[in-house]
């Protein structure tokens, strides 16, 4: 079955304009500035994978000052505050969001995952058989972010063959 | 009135809390679960009059706990704060017995305009 994404980098873009406002940047005085570059680094990752109508993964990716960052916006504390977990937390439920949003514009019968986080890099933890479709990449704060779309192979086979 | 916030979370339970207080509603009692059968086990002991509750937990999910109170004879009044709402969802969680639906990310003027008219 090969399922139309109908997920695009401008609803992605919307979503985590939403994720800015209501959490990350309640103010409006640090947004995320895009650069559209899919190679930026990352130091830390969390995901949520989807599987159903449609199958892949949604990664929210970062430096480690903007995961720490992002956790004293979410517990209104000041950055040398936050702990391991509430860095972990944070990145987990950032994930769970922008998954969340992405499967409610997804066909019926999608099902989504806890979240997963992994302190280390995305590009060390590529994810099998999955290739990214799509992406929003930026600077917070002069740190990078990434919010991407990674598709699996099953769903991608008739498009090549 | 005693309110029940269940998510697996805690960050995201400090931000229901943080965000019920922004829309003046934080002089209530307040309780948390952290998955979905300590949701259940709480509302049933802890005797709250409202629940605030995720949807993807670990246990059981928000849907679950609520058939499950249902099932035991429980009418708490009942919510869903969830980063997922598909027309399936929302028509399960009404068909349950549910009062309310906010999506993740929500605003404090979110929370006013569907609690003002339950805590009053």
């Amino acid at each position: 079955m090969s399922v139309e994404v109908e997920v695009n980098e401008s609803d992605l873009a919307e979503m985590v304009e939403q994720v800015w406002e209501s959490y990350l940047d309640p103010e409006g005085i640090s947004p995320l500035i895009p650069t559209y570059d899919e190679n930026q680094p990352s130091e830390v990752h969390s995901s949520v994978s989807i599987t159903g109508s449609w199958s892949g993964h949604v990664v929210y990716a970062c430096s480690r000052a903007a995961a720490q960052r992002a956790a004293a916006a979410f517990l209104a504390m000041e950055m040398d505050e936050v702990s391991e977990d509430d860095i972990s937390d944070t990145l987990g439920e950032l994930a769970n969001i922008v998954g969340g949003n992405v499967k409610a514009m997804l066909p019926a019968g999608a099902h989504l995952s806890l979240p997963q986080v992994v302190l280390v890099s995305e590009s060390s933890a590529r994810y099998p058989n999955a290739k990214r479709i799509s992406g929003v990449y930026g600077m917070w704060e002069g740190e990078p972010v990434s919010v991407s779309m990674w598709q699996s192979s099953a769903d991608n086979k008739e498009e090549g063959a | 009135m005693k309110i029940l916030i269940a998510d697996d979370s805690r960050v995201m339970r400090q931000i229901v809390v943080r965000t019920l207080r922004q829309a003046g509603f934080g002089d209530h009692d307040l309780v948390e679960a952290a998955d979905g059968q300590e949701a259940f086990d709480k509302a049933t002991a802890e005797k709250p009059d409202l629940v605030i509750s995720d949807w993807n937990m670990p246990h059981m999910t928000g849907i679950e706990v609520l058939r499950q109170l249902r099932a035991a004879g429980n009418n708490v009044k009942f919510g869903f704060v969830t980063s997922e709402c598909t027309p399936e969802m929302m028509t399960a969680a009404e068909g349950a017995g549910a009062e309310f639906f906010i999506v993740k990310p929500f605003t404090a003027e979110r929370f006013d305009e569907v609690f003002a008219p339950i805590l009053g």
